[in-house]
């Protein structure tokens, strides 16, 4: 990892929502998801392959998104990530996971 | 439950994964071209096959595996620790099996663990007055067996049967194969002539066939045939062939309130709990004695209390059983600080790899789960090595218990067993593997990498060699003081004079039934006969009669009057065994007349009766007076018998010479003058046979008895030194497997001397070529190294004496003319461990005054 980039696994899982979160707006291959991650937090985030795709596989081997092969920009095969049913109700409940434990976070650290 | 077939679908298709996973990384590549750095692809990789793949479990493959190959490279090694840990886990597991069989497992009864034993034996009258009093307990009876006849069934067979109460078998939850169990009724006067037959004597001697309703004749009496009990009902012992129901009748005192006092089985009834039945049992039990019809020793019973079935069945073998299983465990113990050890060094010789393996990427974790999976290779191998070996030790060790007992019937194998032998490999699998795979964990890379030289000691884990050498030998040093006693307490026991002769005697068992001797002069006139007959034979110097043999366990008491000693409250009538004997009976078997005469053939039915007694009678009740001339008789008779002799002191019930502590003498009666507990004439007798020769003598007389009357059973020629061989055969058999248990140990105890001495030298080769250099002298190197030994031998020693101190007086039960802490053996046991450790000291020792300084000295 770069000394400038943020791992995302600082919080545990926090990829795995953020993955979720991505794909929710339509179906992407890999690249374009590290790519989207990057533009969305003004590249703060920065996910390597070493963390990707390992994610990406373990969230197929949930049953959270699923993978088609499709044509990519370059006309390259390139292998697409779908968000399941499974999936949107795990971002939900991930979500609302997470929001506890950030609002958690915050009253720890702005305590007088 | 879908996400495991999810995973097995990945791990299924795990080689496609692998190829889509490859274009995906490459593309991925292409397009960040010229954007941003590359990730770890090969971390990528691995981590997504970790996903793909059943981890946990192919990692343990590969460990077992790879401990498969290093165990074969070290054959050596390999063989020692596994046949060292076979023989443990086959003792334990052996000896398991039987202490499950006799202890753990459920009795075949409904609710077993709610069935209870009232101990001390009551009369039935008694048997009624707890069923009816007691709230908490469903009460019935079962006497122990009795030898009948079967006849009119081929030729007359001697079965053994019990009398139970109508109530037992619901009482038990058991019930018959065939036909019924007893109904309440039969228990009345009249209605009793019925009998349930064992699975085995319905096969044996009716072949299987239709019996319900047919009668036989038991003891010369006609009985229906009612049922036929399932085969593995076996109470009171598996020897029972036929029950038949307990009369109850009040009006017949004698039989209602004396007669046989029998053992009371009990279940709780539901709802109740052992301590409410406990206390009701013990308050009835307290004025039992004042309900007898005729005076009873005062408080006779009040002790009475429920026990456990289970725990009342196993007897004293119980006790046997518990000590061998600590011995075994001892060894096992032992054996595994072996391993253990030998682990240990053999880390140390394999740190080069151990390190090698940690500076290409192995975790600690990772090393350390390596070398457990290693033990735990070796433990199953030893676990299934052992389990093999379990069922020869199994056959040697039933011996310790009798063959008969209810649970031994169909010991084998179940899966209590099963679930103990893995267990146990497990369990020594850790105990030995923790330690090395641990220290090897901790291992300094560097240190380990830099120094590849022999002379690179670890003194911390030699130093933890000792102490389990030590803690080995303490082990050790307690079994062998076990065994020393053990085996000096059977020595004893063995030559202990035994009062009479059993040179060159043979026995034979004439048992007609009672009916046979209704008249008194018939069954006189039979034997007579028979004697005459007998004495006829060519090569058969002496024939004699009696009615029990001694050490063969029978004991025919009578309750008598004593004369200078009256009756009272407190002192009740003294119960004194009563020999029924021909004239030659001393004679024959050797025992001394003291004082007065013997009898002769004039002391017949028609004489005056006379009696003998024995020494140490005579002492207790006319110490210091001459008891000739003095007068006995039975409570049940009115004619008071002389006291014509005094003989020497026989060991008539067992050779330990515990007699029954109800019982106060010893009396003889000639035969034709004889009586038993109820006044009459003992029916079944030995005849006793002194041969010459071959032999073949016993075997024509055998012949004679049988013709002389078909309706009467003769039993088989056995010779009187198996009789008291028979007697003493638990306790042998749990001293010699004892014994083997500690020659184990000793063995294990001095492979672990060796290998640490052997160890030890090899890692000071260089220490010991500068000493010689610089002129020390061969036999200050051998007395260095036997020193070395010697000390982890007396520190393991000293713990051991302490343990022995605590632990031996649990044998005292099994000890005979021998304290637990006899000081010879204490002392001899010190003596024979020491010269064991030297000797296991001295090729290593020997070894290294062999060093040749100048090679060592070159080589580094």
């Amino acid at each position: 990892m770069g000394q400038n980039s943020v791992a995302p696994e600082l919080l545990p899982g926090t990829l795995d929502l953020l993955i979720l979160r991505v794909l929710a707006l339509g179906p992407l291959h890999g690249y374009g998801i590290a790519q989207r991650l990057k533009q969305v937090s003004d590249e703060v985030l920065q996910v390597g392959e070493s963390s990707l795709y390992p994610a990406l596989q373990r969230l197929r081997l949930h049953g959270w998104v699923k993978a088609e092969w499709g044509a990519s920009e370059n006309n390259r095969r390139a292998r697409y990530y779908t968000l399941t049913t499974a999936g949107r109700k795990q971002l939900v409940s991930e979500r609302e996971e997470y929001d506890r434990m950030a609002e958690a976070i915050q009253k720890v650290l702005q305590m007088a | 439950m879908r996400f495991t077939w999810r995973k097995f679908m990945f791990w299924w298709r795990r080689a496609q994964l692998e190829r889509e996973l490859q274009e995906e990384l490459e593309l991925h590549a292409e397009l960040a071209q010229d954007a941003w750095r590359m990730g770890n692809v090969t971390l990528a990789q691995e981590q997504s096959r970790e996903l793909w793949s059943f981890s946990t479990v192919e990692h343990l493959l590969q460990d077992a595996r790879y401990a498969l190959r290093s165990l074969r490279k070290a054959p050596g090694f390999s063989v020692v620790a596994i046949l060292s840990l076979a023989l443990g886990i086959a003792g334990s597991t052996a000896i398991f099996s039987i202490v499950n069989a006799l202890l753990l497992r459920p009795l075949p009864f409904r609710e077993p663990e709610r069935l209870l034993r009232i101990t001390n034996l009551h009369p039935k009258a008694i048997l009624a007055y707890f069923q009816q009093r007691c709230r908490t307990l469903e009460i019935a009876s079962i006497s122990p067996g009795f030898e009948w006849n079967l006849t009119g069934e081929g030729p007359a067979t001697r079965i053994t049967g019990s009398i139970a109460s109508v109530n037992l078998f619901s009482v038990l939850g058991v019930r018959a194969e065939r036909g019924r169990t007893f109904e309440a009724s039969e228990e009345r006067p009249g209605q009793d002539g019925v009998a349930i037959l064992s699975h085995r004597l319905w096969k044996n001697k009716f072949a299987g066939g239709d019996v319900i309703g047919r009668t036989i004749t038991l003891a010369g009496m006609p009985r229906r045939v009612v049922g036929i009990l399932p085969a593995n009902f076996a109470l009171p012992s598996a020897r029972v062939d036929v029950w038949i129901p307990a009369r109850m009748d009040p009006s017949v005192m004698a039989d209602y309130w004396g007669g046989n006092f029998v053992p009371l089985i009990a279940r709780l009834r539901p709802g109740a709990t052992l301590a409410q039945a406990r206390g009701e049992i013990k308050a009835l039990a307290a004025g039992i004695w004042k309900l007898f019809p005729f005076p009873m020793p005062r408080r006779f019973n009040a002790d009475s209390t429920v026990i456990s079935l289970q725990t009342d069945l196993a007897g004293d073998a119980r006790s046997r059983l518990l000590i061998l299983l600590c011995a075994v465990g001892a060894v096992l113990a032992i054996a595994c600080a072996n391993v253990a050890s030998l682990l240990l060094a053999r880390g140390i010789t394999r740190r080069k790899e151990i390190a090698m393996r940690a500076a290409v990427g192995a975790g600690r974790s990772r090393i350390v789960r390596q070398l457990l999976t290693e033990s735990l290779v070796l433990a199953m191998a030893s676990g299934a090595a052992g389990v093999l070996l379990s069922g020869a030790a199994l056959s040697l060790f039933r011996t310790v218990a009798p063959a008969d007992l209810p649970g031994l019937v169909d010991s084998g194998f179940d899966w209590r067993v099963r679930v103990f032998a893995a267990a146990l490999s497990l369990a020594v699998g850790l105990a030995f593997g923790i330690v090395p795979a641990w220290s090897a964990g901790k291992l300094d890379l560097m240190e380990a990498m830099k120094t590849g030289s022999q002379r690179s000691t670890a003194p911390a884990w030699l130093a933890l060699r000792g102490w389990l050498i030590a803690g080995e030998i303490a082990l050790t040093l307690v079994l062998v003081m076990g065994a020393g006693l053990l085996v000096k307490s059977l020595y004893s026991l063995i030559t202990v004079d035994p009062g009479f002769s059993m040179e060159r005697i043979v026995t034979l068992k004439i048992s007609p039934n009672n009916s046979f001797c209704r008249n008194r002069e018939a069954c006189v006139a039979f034997y007579t006969r028979l004697l005459i007959q007998a004495r006829a034979v060519p090569g058969a110097p002496g024939v004699a009669l009696v009615n029990t043999l001694p050490l063969d366990g029978g004991l025919p008491a009578i309750a008598a009057d004593v004369e200078d000693h009256p009756k009272t409250v407190d002192f009740p009538a003294p119960m004194l065994w009563t020999g029924a004997i021909s004239s030659n009976y001393l004679d024959l078997m050797h025992i001394p007349p003291l004082s007065g005469r013997t009898f002769t053939n004039a002391d017949g039915a028609g004489a005056e009766p006379v009696i003998l007694v024995s020494a140490s009678t005579a002492r207790r009740f006319w110490p210091g007076v001459n008891p000739i001339g003095k007068h006995i008789k039975s409570v049940n008779e009115t004619k008071w018998r002389t006291i014509i002799g005094v003989v020497a002191d026989v060991r008539q019930f067992n050779l330990a010479n515990r007699s029954p502590s109800a019982i106060s003498g010893s009396i003889y009666m000639p035969y034709a003058q004889a009586i038993d507990s109820n006044a009459r004439i003992p029916v079944v007798m030995n005849l006793l046979i002194q041969t010459t020769g071959e032999g073949t003598a016993a075997s024509e007389i055998r012949r004679i008895a049988m013709d002389a009357n078909p309706e009467v059973p003769i039993g088989r020629l056995v010779p009187l030194k198996q009789i008291a061989g028979n007697s003493i055969a638990g306790l042998r058999s749990t001293v010699w497997i004892f014994l083997g248990f500690a020659a184990m140990a000793l063995l294990l105890a001095a492979i672990g001397i060796f290998g640490l001495m052997s160890y030890s030298v090899s890692q000071r080769t260089y220490e010991i070529g500068v000493r010689m250099a610089t002129g020390a002298t061969n036999a200050s190197i051998v007395r260095l190294i036997l020193a070395q030994g010697l000390r982890i031998a007396i520190i393991g020693m000293a713990a051991g004496i302490g343990g022995s101190l605590l632990l031996t007086r649990f044998l005292s039960g099994l000890l005979f003319r021998v304290e637990a802490t006899d000081p010879v053996i204490f002392i001899a046991v010190c003596v024979f461990l020491i010269i064991v450790a030297v000797a296991a000291s001295s090729i290593p020792a020997w070894r290294a005054s062999r060093i040749d300084p100048i090679r060592v000295l070159r080589v580094e």
